[in-house]
């Protein structure tokens, strides 16, 4: 039970001195940051995980031996039909791409600072090959395909075509990626390469490669089927540096929004790498050569069941390949993402760390208040006293105004930062373009709007956190109240 | 015959300063009947304004007991003292003891506000405002509800703690040279409403002060001297 005159008078004492303001100021911009940052840190990491998240399949089988195929461990992996839906192979390696034709002019970049280290154009890249009718089954590649010319379109101007390649009838060309026989034979006309008099005599047969949005920013817009160059070292069985070439058509430009797969990523037909390789298909001796399998599994799977079925995985994969061989591994996608999803975590750990001082700071800022408030308000606390007040109700005068300055200050930050963050865009564009200021920079991580994800749960454990931490803070003034020996408090002067 | 409202048995107070022990009352022994007024003289550092916080709760004595009604009090819990001091005493004191930030009616009202829980005062608040309205208007202040203490003059002031004092309908009120820092005139107004309200009121009222014709108006004088009842 609070006596009446307590919260009677810390409300009176509390308006009647200005200094008070600053402690729910501190308290109130604390708030705000508080939430605010959060806010769009939390938008920006739960973006970077969905983003990450769909450019990543559910699991990869990884780790494996040089020269592992694929289809003996994909019947021992679809075998698992409690957990696998499907599976699709992948070949990692690199090479090197080189236009045909001399570039046009490039995108324009606002304000870039990329490092131009290329002048190629093109250069290093990562060479994924894919079965493109099963890649679709395990990763969103054909959602990629989507958005990788919105991506461009929003940025800059140009013609960015969507691709067609997944919708070809013909599973043959499909797997290919190739592209129609007109275009590419208009696109062989355009770079002055070998073709067939007339259109209609024209077969395609250029395979066909997938840019990431990224690359097309330092390529220019392609057309369709632009020829390219591409070079693949490797050092073969007999231990001898090799190196092969072949010329592709670009076949279309995907964007995941995991920016480093989108930067270096190429997708390729996994056979045409595998032929650059040496391993022609066609030679009965040479292996389906994967470095990983892709895997979806069914919707309906728990997460204890895919922690379970990871071990499955593995223990079966394991033991097909060649015994002594290094142990594999089955990676959910958290953990085919692990330093980067751990560093964006950390440093959104920092960022709260960095806030919560702020909030000792507003705080320190309360006792400090307070604890002048005591000092001056000696002889009323003897006047208390005298009139028949208990210590605990002349102590509970300062807690209630420490908690009054939290909370007043917690609910004004809390409604600045929920304003804030709902005219964080707007405010931001108005400045920029009034100032040319930005309070966040978006070009700086390449976002269109500044993304902001304010959860309930935060507002609450800020608020309540604020006024608790207020509330400890009085105690000492407030206790210092309480233990005042009345007699010498009415006489002090 | 009733216990008397308020009784000092044997009380010493010493203070200790340093490794010096200050005897200020050595063994005083006083009975306050109800509706008794009491004047307590006595030279400056006589011990007179000790005497009153000891026999108003604010003090404990060194040893000796203080009977409200016949009851030893000093012994009782703290948070009980407080409701007794509020219940049972009214103080005034020379310097008023206003809390600058209230207005008059804030002040008096406060007496209220201090035995009652904020959501038990919230359901009485009208009446408590009433209440304290027509106590600032009896000791004449009807018209100055609202003023600051910085806004009114030692004579308001003085009523306005007469007033804080009374709101709490106590039994006994204690006042501490009340008319020390008026100028006569207006201590004369001050004293008229005093003992006005303790005749009207039938309340018990020791009054300590150096005004030997003040004192002659009360029913009974004790002198103290070196902290010890000389007549
Ligand atoms: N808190 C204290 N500590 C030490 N001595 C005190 C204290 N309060 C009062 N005294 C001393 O007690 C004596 C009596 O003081 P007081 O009761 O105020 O006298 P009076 O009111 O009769 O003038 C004085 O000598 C004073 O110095
Ligand atoms: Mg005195």
């Amino acid at each position: 039970m609070i006596a009446a005159f307590s919260p009677f008078l810390a409300v009176r004492y509390l308006v009647t001195r200005r200094i008070n303001l600053l402690g729910i100021a501190g308290v109130m911009f604390a708030v705000w940051a508080m939430l605010v940052v959060d806010a769009v840190f939390t938008g920006f990491v739960s973006g970077i995980r969905r983003d990450v998240r769909t450019s990543t399949t559910d699991l990869l089988v990884t780790d494996l031996p040089h020269d592992t195929g694929y289809e003996r461990l994909r019947e021992a992996i679809e075998a698992d039909t409690g957990l696998v839906a499907a599976t699709a192979p992948r070949l990692r390696h690199h090479g090197m791409l080189q236009r045909v034709r001399q570039p046009q002019r490039r995108v324009r970049t606002q304000g870039s600072s990329q490092v131009d280290f290329d002048h190629t154009e093109n250069g290093f890249a990562l060479l994924v090959g894919i079965d493109p009718v099963r890649e679709e089954a395990v990763s969103g590649l054909r959602s990629w395909l989507v958005r990788g010319p919105e991506e461009l379109a929003q940025r800059y101007p140009g013609d960015f075509w969507s691709s067609t390649v997944l919708d070809e009838p013909d599973l043959e060309r499909r797997s290919q990626l190739r592209a129609k026989d007109e275009v590419e034979w208009a696109a062989r006309r355009r770079s002055n390469l070998p073709a067939a008099k007339n259109v209609q005599q024209h077969r395609a047969d250029m395979p066909g490669v997938l840019f990431g949005w990224q690359r097309i920013r330092r390529t220019g817009a392609l057309p369709e089927a632009e020829p390219f160059d591409l070079l693949v070292a490797a050092v073969g069985s007999d231990n001898q540096l090799r190196s092969d070439s072949d010329r592709v058509q670009f076949a279309g430009c995907f964007a995941t929004g995991h920016r480093m797969f989108d930067e270096n990523a190429v997708l390729l037909p996994i056979e045409t790498l595998r032929t650059l390789l040496g391993l022609d298909s066609f030679d009965p001796a040479s292996v389906d050569l994967v470095t990983d399998i892709a895997v979806r599994v069914r919707r309906d799977t728990s997460a204890s069941a895919l922690v379970a079925g990871k071990q499955r995985l593995q223990r079966a994969v394991q033991a097909l390949l060649p015994p002594g061989s290094p142990p594999c591994s089955v990676l959910d996608w958290e953990e085919q993402n692990l330093v980067f999803l751990s560093a964006v975590a950390h440093e959104q750990a920092m960022m709260q760390f960095v806030l919560f001082v702020v909030m000792l700071v507003a705080a320190f800022v309360i006792y400090a208040t307070l604890h002048m408030m005591v000092v001056q308000k000696v002889k009323d606390i003897g006047i208390m006293a005298a009139i028949g007040g208990s210590p605990a109700g002349i102590g509970a005068v300062f807690l209630v105004g420490g908690f009054t300055v939290g909370a007043v200050g917690a609910l004004l930050g809390i409604g600045a930062g929920l304003l804030s963050v709902q005219y964080l865009n707007p405010v931001n564009d108005w400045l920029f373009a009034n100032f040319q200021v930005e309070l966040f920079p978006r070009t700086l991580f390449d976002l269109r709007e500044i993304p902001c994800d304010l959860e309930p749960s935060w507002i609450a454990k800020v608020g309540i956190g604020a006024v608790l931490l207020a509330l400890v803070v009085a105690f000492v003034p407030s206790r210092k109240a309480s233990r005042m020996n009345p007699v010498q408090a009415l006489s002090h002067e | 015959m009733n216990a008397p409202v308020l009784q000092a048995a044997a009380v010493h107070k010493h203070y200790r300063i340093g490794k010096q022990e200050i005897p200020v009352l050595r063994g005083i022994d006083l009975s306050v009947q109800p509706g008794e007024s009491v004047a307590l003289l006595g030279a400056s550092g006589a011990g007179k304004s000790t005497l009153l916080h000891v026999l108003g709760l604010l003090d404990p004595p060194t040893t000796g007991e203080v009977r409200y009604d016949g009851v030893p009090v000093h012994g009782l819990p703290i948070g009980e003292r407080a409701r007794l001091r509020h219940r049972h005493v009214g103080f005034v004191f020379q310097f008023y003891h206003l809390i600058p930030e209230l207005t008059a009616l804030q002040n008096v009202l406060l007496a209220r506000m201090m035995a009652v829980s904020a959501l038990g005062y919230w359901g009485q608040r009208k009446a408590a405002k009433a209440a304290a309205i027509a106590m600032l208007e009896q000791v004449g202040l009807g018209a100055r509800l609202h003023h600051r203490p910085s806004e009114l003059s030692g004579g308001e002031r003085q009523r306005v703690a007469i007033a804080r004092a009374l709101l709490a309908e106590p039994r006994v009120i204690l006042a501490d040279e009340p008319t020390g820092n008026l100028d006569s005139h207006t201590a004369a107004g001050v004293v008229e409403l005093m003992f006005g309200i303790q005749r009207d009121r039938g309340l018990a009222l020791v009054l300590v002060t150096h005004d030997e014709r003040l004192a002659q108006r009360c029913h009974r004088i004790v002198r103290l001297a070196d902290g010890v009842v000389v007549s």
